[in-house]
C-alpha cells in the first residue's frame, strides 16, 4: 500500500515536472524579441566616446559593448527613412563622417517626429558593433532596436 | 605658378568626378531565410544597416555585413543564430567583395532596370568562397537600387546546424540583397 503511494507521488512529481518544462519550453520557443523601452542603458555614452573606443580596439570595444544596450547622447545629423518606413537617426558631429547610427524600433516610429536637425537627442538602442572606416565613408557605431529617451 | 594653379585644379577635378562613380548606403537590407518545407515558422532574419558601395565606373562592388544586426521575429532564433551557428562574437562580420561583370552595359545615366552578373569574394564565418549572382540594378532620379538574391551553402561556410534541427533549416539559405545607393558627395 505504501509502496504504490510512494509510486503515485512519484509519478505526479514527473507530471508537474514535465508540464513545467513543456510550458517554458512553448513560452520561450515563441518569445518575441523585446522592446527595450523599459530597460535599463548598460552604458551610457557620448558619440565621440563611443567610437574612439571603437577605433583604439575593435576587439575590446565589441566584447565590452556589443549586444549591451548603449544610451547616446549628442546632435542629430541625419534622420533617414527607407521606403518601407524605417528610419535612422544619425548621432554625432557634423564636422565628422563618424556618427552612432540608431535604428530605430518599428513600434516606436512615431517618436521620432519630436527629433529635430542639429538638435541634442537621447536614444538607447542593442550595439551590434562597429563599421570602421575601410571605406572612406567614415567610422560608424551601430545601435539596434533604439528607442528616443528623455534624458 | 599657373602651372601649379592648373596642376592643383586637375588634382581636384580628378577626385570630384572619382567621387561621383561612386555610390553607397549604410542602410542597405539583407535577408537571411534558411526556411524548410519542415520548419515549424519562418527562419529569417533581416539586417537593415548593411554598408554598400559601388564604382560605376569599374562596376567594383562590396558590402560589409554586422551578424549582431540580424534581426529575427523570435528572440530564441536570433540568440540561437548569432551563439551557436554563425558565432557573432567570434566572427562579427560579413563581407562581400566582387565586381558586376557586365558593368559596360549599365547606363547609369539613363533611368531605367539593368540586369547585372556579379561575381566576388563572399568572407562569413571566417570562410571565403566565390559567389555568383544575378541581380538587376535600377537607376531612377540620380539614385541606383542594386537587388539580387542567390544561395549560400551554409557548409561551405563551417556553418553547422545542430543534428535535433537539422530538418528544420535549411542546408542551403536565401541571400537578399535590397539596396538603395546614393552618389557619394
Amino acid at each position: 500500500m505504501k509502496k504504490k503511494r510512494n509510486l503515485r507521488n512519484v509519478l505526479l512529481v514527473v507530471l508537474i515536472l514535465g508540464i513545467g518544462a513543456a510550458v517554458y519550453g512553448y513560452k520561450e520557443f515563441n518569445r518575441k524579441s523585446e522592446s527595450i523601452t523599459n530597460k535599463t542603458a548598460d552604458f551610457k555614452v557620448k558619440p565621440l566616446d563611443i567610437i574612439s573606443a571603437f577605433t583604439a580596439d575593435e576587439k575590446a570595444a565589441t566584447l565590452k559593448y556589443g549586444g549591451k544596450i548603449i544610451q547616446v547622447a549628442g546632435l542629430v545629423k541625419k534622420v533617414d527613412k527607407d521606403e518601407q518606413g524605417n528610419y535612422t537617426i544619425v548621432i554625432g558631429d557634423n564636422s565628422s563622417l563618424s556618427s552612432v547610427r540608431c535604428s530605430i524600433d518599428s513600434l516606436f516610429s512615431k517618436d521620432v517626429t519630436a527629433l529635430q536637425l542639429n538638435a541634442p537627442a537621447f536614444l538607447k538602442g542593442i550595439c551590434t558593433g562597429f563599421n570602421a572606416d575601410e571605406m572612406g565613408l567614415g567610422s560608424d557605431v551601430i545601435l539596434n532596436k533604439c528607442v528616443i529617451v528623455k534624458d | 605658378m599657373k602651372k601649379i594653379v592648373f596642376l592643383f585644379g586637375l588634382i581636384i577635378l580628378t577626385a570630384a568626378v572619382s567621387a561621383q562613380d561612386k555610390y553607397f548606403t549604410k542602410a542597405g537590407k539583407i535577408h537571411f531565410d534558411a526556411t524548410t518545407s519542415s520548419s515549424p515558422e519562418n527562419v529569417d532574419g533581416v539586417n537593415k544597416s548593411s554598408i554598400c558601395v559601388m564604382d560605376t565606373k569599374t562596376g567594383n562592388i562590396q558590402f560589409s555585413v554586422l551578424m549582431k544586426g540580424f534581426e529575427f521575429e523570435r528572440a530564441l532564433m536570433q540568440e540561437h543564430f548569432n551563439e551557436n551557428y554563425v558565432e557573432s562574437n567570434k566572427f562579427p562580420k560579413t563581407e562581400f567583395k566582387g565586381m558586376i561583370t557586365n558593368n559596360a552595359s549599365v547606363n547609369y545615366t539613363k533611368d531605367g532596370v539593368y540586369p547585372v552578373k556579379v561575381k566576388g569574394k563572399l568572407t562569413m564565418h571566417g570562410e571565403t568562397k566565390d559567389i555568383e549572382a544575378d541581380g538587376k540594378l535600377t537607376v531612377k532620379g540620380g539614385k541606383i537600387s542594386a537587388n539580387a538574391d542567390f544561395p549560400v551553402t551554409l557548409a561551405d561556410f563551417k556553418v553547422t546546424i545542430p543534428q535535433l534541427v537539422a530538418d528544420k533549416v535549411a542546408k542551403m539559405a536565401k541571400i537578399t540583397v535590397d539596396c538603395v545607393l546614393e552618389p557619394l558627395k
